[in-house]
């Protein structure tokens, strides 16, 4: 069962990522070119909450799960639980700004918060 | 080592090197495509704010909205080409606003105020400085009372321009005319009536010393 929680953690992990890597690739590498009809990323992308300590989102987020993955590759239970925490309770903060003070939501923003979540209950599980 | 610890460390080195190797395929990808779409597009070039002659070889429209970033890093390639092209180039801003700018329409509004007062360019350039600052505001009437003032514009006057919106049925045609021709997304670029594919902002110079060629 533990076997089982560990795996999900890194699965997980290696997706949010893929999700990380795509959203520094559009935010940094691509440029913006344009802005597309109806789009709610590019809102949130171009609010003065897309860095954080001067570092893009992003980055942090390519740091958490990438870090994460290495701590589930060798299975290191209680910093895999400290780091979701952080992960989870930073993706919260995001999201709030998203909802409350940006006044639009990003989909791969949202999506790679819910991951968070679904990694800290596995961490959850895993410890206890 | 444990057997586990192995399969998960070999699929993260694997996904990293795949992930890695995509960035870098995308990087590369997408260089040397035609610029100008084929169809040519009737536009109504008697309406929008221009700069240039009318007499000109080559007209650029573009439909734009204040609050786009994209149209913000357009910017500086646009002033580029009018310094270059300057006797054969006209340009044309169309308003755009997307629906999810939500103060696009009020930026496209003040622009038109200082418009009435022959400094559409200057509010335009002033709007596009300070996209970051009044593009969050919930309400940005102060913030743009304030540009207005900055070039000596009669604050209640624009103020007045700002809650009665006497501009909507313009910004409103810009938009239908920007649906009609397929708009929907900003900056999109006309030269000449044909549509631009821009890999890159300089691709603007490409499209339109390709037009003066003819």
């Amino acid at each position: 069962m533990e076997k089982l929680f560990n795996r999900a953690i890194f699965f997980l992990s290696l997706i949010g990522l893929l999700i990380s890597v795509f959203l520094f690739y559009e935010y940094s590498l691509s440029g913006p070119m344009v802005c597309p009809l109806g789009g709610g990323c590019d809102i949130v992308r171009s609010s003065p909450y897309s860095s954080f300590l001067g570092i893009s989102i992003p980055i942090w987020g390519i740091g958490f799960y990438l870090s994460l993955a290495i701590l589930s590759v060798f299975r290191l239970g209680k910093l895999q639980l400290m780091l979701a925490l952080c992960g989870f309770a930073f993706g919260l903060y995001l999201t709030f700004l998203e909802a409350f003070v940006i006044g639009a939501f990003c989909f791969w923003c949202v999506l790679s918060f819910i991951i968070s979540f679904v990694i800290l209950i596995c961490a959850v599980k895993l410890k206890f | 080592m444990r057997s586990e610890t192995k399969i998960l460390g070999g699929v993260l080195i694997f996904s990293l090197v795949l992930i890695m190797g995509a960035v870098f395929l995308l990087n590369q990808g997408g260089s040397s495509k035609e610029v100008k779409g084929e169809k040519t597009f009737a536009i109504d070039y008697s309406k929008g704010q221009k700069i240039g002659s009318d007499s000109a070889k080559v007209k650029l429209v573009e439909f734009s909205d204040f609050q786009c970033p994209a149209c913000k890093a357009a910017e500086p390639e646009v002033k580029q080409v009018l310094a270059k092209y300057k006797n054969d180039l006209q340009f044309i801003y169309r308003h755009f606003p997307l629906p999810q700018h939500k103060n696009g329409r009020a930026a496209a509004t003040l622009a038109e105020a200082a418009g009435e007062k022959n400094k559409f360019w200057e509010m335009h350039e002033k709007l596009f400085n300070n996209q970051e600052g009044w593009s969050v505001l919930p309400d940005p009437t102060s913030y743009f009372l304030d540009l207005a003032g900055s070039i000596d514009l009669d604050k209640d006057q624009v103020k007045k321009a700002l809650e009665n919106k006497p501009y909507e049925g313009k910004i409103n045609e810009d938009v239908a005319e920007g649906q009609v021709l397929g708009v929907n997304s900003t900056p999109t670029f006309f030269v000449n009536g044909k549509k631009l594919k821009l890999q890159s902002f300089s691709d603007l110079d490409t499209a339109i010393s390709d037009e003066l060629k003819k």
